[in-house]
């Protein structure tokens, strides 16, 4: 195979294509604000002792965890107008959807890291006068976020790839931006590697900063 | 706060019934009265309720039958027909108890630890929650240790640590359940010495313990609890001295052949 690479004929194009990277940051971002509260109070219903919570919380999660996400998006931007009447700008849209997938897959790594606090904390906490919600706010919920935390940022990493699936609704996100960028200067392998390279170097240092805090952590308490 | 009722005895316990499922009966009908200054020193063998006594008490448990009442104010109740356990918990703040497994939070420093319970529900001031927090850890000797972690603690400093963070509440009992037992040999002193201390200051206190040395030592009264019953009790001269039942009798020479 003989192809010559020519990365200066996409240069021009580097400048578009960091506009796209702040519309797939800002996705990434509020979807994680979003998933990491919400992930939270989701995992607290699916443990819930009421079958009327516990029962939706689990439907959605096993919902957003059991269909592919392209799918997730495609129903979010077509159904949701259409069956309920709402129309909100693609971003929001977005930002929701990648939201919700999210969210279902926080609520399984927070409630995996729940049921491992030890038993013996509850004593303790009731020992200690501490109401279920004091026991939940200061000792499950920092005990359960350190130990889901490696989960939760993998999933954070993860979404931000899962971002390049709203290219295909038109949300000009880095990946969007790609495609143009590939069509009109008919270099799609320069501009691919190059999107490629962008999306690398967001979340290699994530992940290994992640990496970093977690050996420090562990190192401090227990 | 209400004052204490000197004819009341501390703890009121009557016909305590208490089964984890159908076939589990771990306490089967116990009576019992502790007075204030009390430190009543439970002994028996591994499975006859010790543990489940002093987790009741603690309102950790539901209960089945039977009512305690504490300073001569209703505490649990167990509520037969509906099959249900009502619990004060006002009256339950002025319990503590300690753990075998020290139960420290791993997230919060030896200090967080003690004043997490004051200021969060009890609205006191961090700032003299902190200072009452730094005069135990000096009392107990771990006054260098108020910012690290418990992982970085002893097994002897990690009990110590619970015992001053149960005491920041000013509890007016104190429950014990085997606090030495996790705890290698040559660490078990300076977690009794603290519990020595607290005696000579007349808390009341209930303990369960395997070390019978220790057991003559702090007991004002001794209760042999076998088989979810209090088979006897006494002083702990008579108890273990010249215990008046077989199964005292049996169990004690049991345990201190093993001791010897
Ligand atoms: N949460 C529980 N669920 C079911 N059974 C339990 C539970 N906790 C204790 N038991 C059972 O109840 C019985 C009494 O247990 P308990 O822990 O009160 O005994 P103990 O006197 O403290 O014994 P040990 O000296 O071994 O600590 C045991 O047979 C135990 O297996
Ligand atoms: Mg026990």
């Amino acid at each position: 195979m003989t192809y010559t690479f020519d990365f200066m004929a996409v240069r021009h194009g580097l400048g578009v294509l960091f506009d796209g990277l702040l519309v797939t940051l800002e996705l990434t971002v509020a979807a994680n604000v979003i998933g990491l509260t919400f992930g939270f109070g989701l995992a607290l219903l699916v443990m819930h002792r009421w079958a009327v919570l516990r029962w939706p919380a689990s439907l959605f999660v096993e919902f957003f965890r059991c269909t592919p996400a392209i799918i997730q998006i495609v129903w979010f931007f077509y159904c949701v107008p259409m069956l309920f009447d709402v129309y909100l700008d693609a971003m929001t849209m977005g930002i929701l959807a990648l939201a919700c997938n999210l969210t279902a897959f926080n609520a399984e790594a927070y409630r995996a890291a729940i049921q491992a606090v030890p038993r013996d904390y509850r004593d303790a906490g009731i020992a200690l006068g501490l109401n279920g919600w004091q026991r939940i706010r200061y000792i499950v919920l920092p005990t359960a976020f350190r130990a889901a935390l490696p989960v939760l940022v993998s999933n954070g990493i993860g979404i931000f790839q899962q971002t390049a699936l709203v290219a295909i609704v038109a949300l000009q996100d880095l990946m969007y931006m790609g495609k143009s960028l590939a069509t009109e200067s008919y270099r799609p392998i320069e501009t691919f590697t190059v999107v490629a390279l962008i999306y690398f170097a967001v979340s290699f240092p994530v992940s290994q900063l992640a990496s970093w805090f977690e050996h420090r952590r562990d190192r401090l308490a227990r | 706060m209400m004052s204490t009722n000197t004819s009341a005895p501390l703890v009121s316990i009557r016909g305590l019934h208490k089964a984890y499922s159908p076939t589990v009966q771990v306490i089967k009908g116990i009576d019992l009265d502790m007075h204030a200054g009390d430190r009543l020193v439970v002994i028996g063998p591994s499975g006859g309720g010790k543990s489940t006594l002093l987790r009741v008490l603690m309102g950790l448990e539901t209960i089945d039958k039977g009512s305690i009442a504490f300073d001569g104010q209703p505490y649990i109740q167990a509520d037969e027909a509906r099959g249900k356990t009502s619990i004060d918990t006002k009256v339950r703040n002025s319990i503590g108890m300690v753990f075998q497994n020290y139960t420290l939070f791993p997230h919060l420093t030896i200090v967080e630890n003690l004043i997490l319970a004051p200021c969060k529900s009890r609205g006191e001031k961090e700032s003299v929650a902190k200072d009452r927090a730094l005069t135990f850890l000096t009392r107990f000797g771990l006054r260098d240790k108020a910012t690290v972690y418990p992982s970085q603690l002893s097994g002897g400093q990690k009990q110590r640590v619970a015992i001053a963070r149960a005491l920041m509440l000013d509890p007016k009992l104190m429950l014990f359940d085997e606090v030495t037992s996790a705890l290698d040999p040559e660490l078990v002193a300076e977690v009794e010495q603290v519990i020595q201390q607290l005696a000579l200051q007349n808390l009341s206190m209930m303990i369960v313990t395997h070390d019978m040395w220790f057991a003559k030592n702090i007991a004002s009264r001794v209760l042999f609890c076998a088989g979810g019953t209090i088979v006897e009790d006494g002083p702990p001269e008579q108890v273990m001295g010249a215990p008046r039942e077989e199964r005292t009798r049996e169990f004690l020479s049991r345990v201190f052949h093993i001791g010897a």
